[in-house]
């Protein structure tokens, strides 16, 4: 370990050696955020009455959304969604011949999805390599997304499902899943239904619901029992999950009570992802004008 | 029909247009697409830009974080600049470790940082020979259209300018840093570098901004970068068909050209971020 | 996995005995299959366990080490997990084949610790901001036949049942500096709580019915299963929806149900059954793989 800092600071943590990545401009061997040497201590999310930003606690109070369609050019099918300060777009490539032959199915096409961060889209600047985070992330998409679209209607090829998160504030993989739906829709691949993601986070007796990168990484001392998130991914006109993730620790009416709100939330979402939709779907095919 | 023509024949189709002095997509020869401007749009990095030259997006995101300055150069920090081509931006890109062309652009932007002097990497020392700062430059391409390294390098200009540096004081017993995010300070831009770059199409025709598909059926590439004092800083001319003196000097005048409307550009949208505080 | 052909007809005959209650090997809906539990198999680390569970085999393996705590929580160690699917377990895991499936599973073990009952970390810190144990867990899959989650997690709790940390002391040596001492004695060791380490429930959703511990032919009729873990008092500390099809909300909820149920009463036999053999003390007749 290269003595960092001579001057008595040391790293807090361990400056593993990673191997030597020729493909990139390379910095110095290590280097900090400066939120770890911060002089005065961030301030305590408040725990009861309004949230930080003014939204209410115990209520399905989402943030609001802007959707857009089809910004990107090159793609099949695109999307962009802001919740917040959270922002992230979405790409569609597809249907087209496998990648990979010998995975070739005659019956039935692939999707693969693939989610990452862009290296200043969170608090702490993030690594070039994709970590396993981003790889259960991908996973995760992929099982909300999978029973939504009519894989059988495309033998024989893959369709790539590509997440760039820009900004992270909060409720990522929510966002992704309805981002994710909403482009494979403006490319025109067959679906039963869109999918709508919703989380919210558990914090005692009390919920937020579609939590900001504070309020999740905030772990209060106020109770030890029922604190957790969880993600919800759902079809709303089939009234089908397709995606289910929780963690933490939580009785069985607080995850069944949680899971509801999730379903609420994804309704709220609902006629502005269509109206999104609908639009991008006239300025394809305008209507007949009437002369 | 123009869409048949357009792919079962390329490259006719385009020599259709050039001969009537015109391109597919309506510009002139040495007309750039609109390029529009966002500043500061990311609230999780420390200077941000995003850039759109027609189609082509690139967004760029700087973190600042602390160091050691090497040995060899105690009075200096870093500046790390990697330009990232993902999947997400085009079907010709594979996830993976950046390819080829991501490589050669990021050595390209590095190339630029360098010889332009846009920044001084003395301005990032906080003290001599224990503490600087690091900036970590990402440029992610978001929709690839072409002519990406204009595109980065105007996204880095104006993340830079929009880059505050927070405060850092060493305390004088332990010796550790202490950060105030809350005072922030701008970074010293010394030079204001841009772009400009053009394709030759068989052998002879050049154009300027191409879009992905004139770069494809082009012969030859070449980025010409200048500063505010009409000074060359990089002339990158990655193989291809040979160029005359002439049309060098032509492409340089263009490119001064286009460093004033940029220049002008980027501090318009600086000063409108500033009177909308 | 190890993926199974199952015809029509087979599928029909799964689906109907399951509606009736009677599986083809005759367990009923919430039974498990045969297990079998040894712990201390592997002589080098500090705690390891063996399970079975029909022919799926695992093997866990518990390793203390002396680490760096991490820097937003000095007051406690860690614990990492690894999955390795080896290629003996099926052949398609050979080369690369069963790393995704390895870092699923690990990236699920996270998120079923991921709380602050399941292992106490507080225990593993030896001097806050500088030592702390970590507690590498690597899980080795010999077999597979279906419902990996459950026997891995009833291996991990074993195996961590099993763990002796070794007694350290700090002392201060003249220059005000710390020094950590291994204590001589080999017997001298600290063991670790495992009350509250979870055991998960895998719930195959067959038909209009669910499954616990499928076999890989129920597994090939069913579209979604559900993983629950649970703690000993019904605390649910990690969902996750696998598999490929959505499930309604309202079997969501009846899965959650039975999966805590089942899950609670996994634990008070688990738990006598591994102090019965504690107790059996060196006398205890070693089994090892082959018996």
């Amino acid at each position: 370990m290269p003595d960092c800092f001579p001057h008595a600071v040391t790293f807090p943590f361990l400056c593993t050696t990673m191997p030597t990545d020729t493909k990139r401009v390379r910095g110095p061997e290590v280097s900090q955020s400066p939120t770890l040497f911060l002089c005065k201590h961030v301030a305590v999310l408040p725990s009861h009455g309004r949230r930080a930003d003014g939204r209410q606690r115990d209520q399905v109070d989402v943030r609001p959304v802007f959707v857009r369609c089809g910004l990107v050019s090159q793609a099949k099918g695109s999307a962009y969604i802001e919740a917040g300060n959270t922002k992230l777009m979405c790409c569609v490539y597809g249907p087209r011949e496998m990648e990979r032959k010998d995975e070739t199915d005659m019956k039935c096409g692939k999707l693969t999805t693939d989610m990452r961060f862009a290296p200043f889209s969170c608090l702490e600047r993030g690594s070039w390599i994709q970590g396993s985070q981003d790889k259960d992330l991908s996973l995760m998409l992929h099982e909300s997304l999978q029973p939504a679209v009519c894989l059988h209607k495309y033998p024989r090829s893959q369709i790539e499902v590509n997440v760039m998160v820009l900004e992270n504030s909060g409720s990522v993989l929510a966002h992704a899943v309805t981002c994710a739906s909403l482009a494979l829709a403006d490319a025109g691949i067959e679906m039963y239904d869109l999918v709508l993601g919703c989380s919210i986070r558990q914090n005692g007796a009390s919920y937020v619901v579609d939590p900001s990168y504070m309020e999740e990484n905030s772990c209060s001392s106020v109770s030890s029992e029922n604190q957790g998130g969880l993600t919800v991914a759902f079809l709303p006109s089939l009234n089908q999950i397709s995606g289910l993730q929780s963690d933490g620790e939580m009785n069985e009416e607080t995850l069944t009570a949680g899971v509801r709100t999730c379903i609420e939330g994804c309704y709220k979402l609902y006629p502005v992802i269509q109206q999104a939709l609908t639009k991008a779907v006239r300025r394809a095919a305008p209507p007949p004008s009437e002369s | 029909m123009a869409a048949g023509f357009k792919i079962a024949e390329p490259l006719e189709y385009h020599r259709s247009f050039l001969k009537e002095n015109c391109r597919p997509d309506g510009r002139e020869l040495s007309e750039f697409r609109t390029t529009t401007l966002n500043i500061g749009s990311i609230s999780t990095a420390d200077g941000s830009a995003l850039v759109k030259v027609g189609n082509t997006t690139v967004m760029c995101g700087i973190k600042v974080e602390l160091t050691n300055p090497l040995v060899e150069a105690p009075g200096k920090g870093f500046i790390v600049p990697n330009v990232d081509l993902p999947p997400l931006c085009s079907s010709r890109f594979r996830p993976g470790p950046p390819g080829e062309q991501a490589q050669a652009a990021s050595q390209f932007i590095a190339d630029v940082i360098e010889s332009s002097e846009v920044i001084q990497t003395e301005d990032l020392c906080i003290e001599r020979g224990k503490l600087c700062w690091v900036l970590y430059c990402d440029m992610m391409c978001v929709d690839y259209d072409g002519n990406v390294l204009d595109a980065c390098i105007i996204a880095l200009l104006a993340a830079l300018k929009n880059t505050k540096l927070p405060e850092v004081t060493i305390n004088k017993d332990t010796g550790a840093p202490e950060v105030n995010l809350e005072k922030r300070k701008g970074l010293n831009i010394r030079k204001h570098p841009v772009g400009a770059s053009f394709c030759v199409f068989d052998d002879s025709i050049l154009i300027v901004d191409p879009t992905a598909e004139e770069e494809g059926l082009s012969t030859s590439h070449l980025t010409v970068v200048t500063d505010e004092k009409e000074r060359l800083c990089v002339v990158h001319k990655p193989g291809g068909t040979p160029l005359s003196a002439e049309k060098l000097q032509e492409c340089i005048g263009r490119a001064t050209a286009r460093q004033r409307e940029i220049q002008k550009l980027v501090d318009k949208v600086i000063h409108s971020v500033k009177t909308a505080q | 996995m190890a993926t199974v052909q199952v015809s029509e007809a087979e599928k029909v005959y799964i689906l109907h005995g399951i509606r009736d209650d009677l599986r083809v090997d005759g367990r009923g809906c919430e039974d498990y299959r045969h297990m079998e539990i040894e712990t201390d198999v592997v002589s080098n680390t500090d705690g390891s366990a063996k399970v079975t569970l029909g022919d799926t085999a695992v093997l866990v393996g518990v390793k203390a080490d002396i680490g760096k705590p991490r820097p937003k929580v000095p007051n406690e160690g860690y614990v990492e997990f690894f999955v390795d699917c080896s290629a003996n377990a099926t052949p398609e895991f050979e080369g690369r084949g069963g790393e995704e499936l390895g870092t699923e599973l690990s990236n699920t073990l996270y998120k079923v610790f991921n709380n602050k009952h399941s292992v106490d970390l507080k225990s593993l810190c030896i001097s806050a901001g500088e030592h702390c144990w970590v507690l590498y867990v690597d899980v080795l899959l010999l077999q597979c036949d279906g419902n990996l989650y459950d026997a891995i997690s009833v291996a991990i709790k074993a195996a961590l049942f099993n763990t002796k940390i070794p007694r350290v002391h700090i002392s201060a040596d003249e220059e005000g500096g710390k020094e950590i001492e291994l204590s001589d004695d080999p017997y001298d060791c600290v063991r670790l709580n495992v009350e509250n380490v979870p055991c998960i429930v895998t719930l195959c959703k067959v038909g209009h019915r669910h499954v616990v511990d499928a076999t890989l032919q129920e597994k090939a009729c069913s579209v979604a299963s559900l993983i629950i873990s649970v703690t000993h008092k019904g605390t649910i500390t990690c969902t996750r929806k696998v598999g490929g099809g959505s499930l309604d909300p309202e079997s969501i909820f009846e899965m959650t149900e039975a999966g805590k149920r089942v899950g609670k009463a996994l634990h008070a036999p688990l738990m006598k059954l591994l102090q019965q053999e504690e107790s059996l003390g060196k006398a205890r007749q070693k089994v090892g793989f082959l018996g």
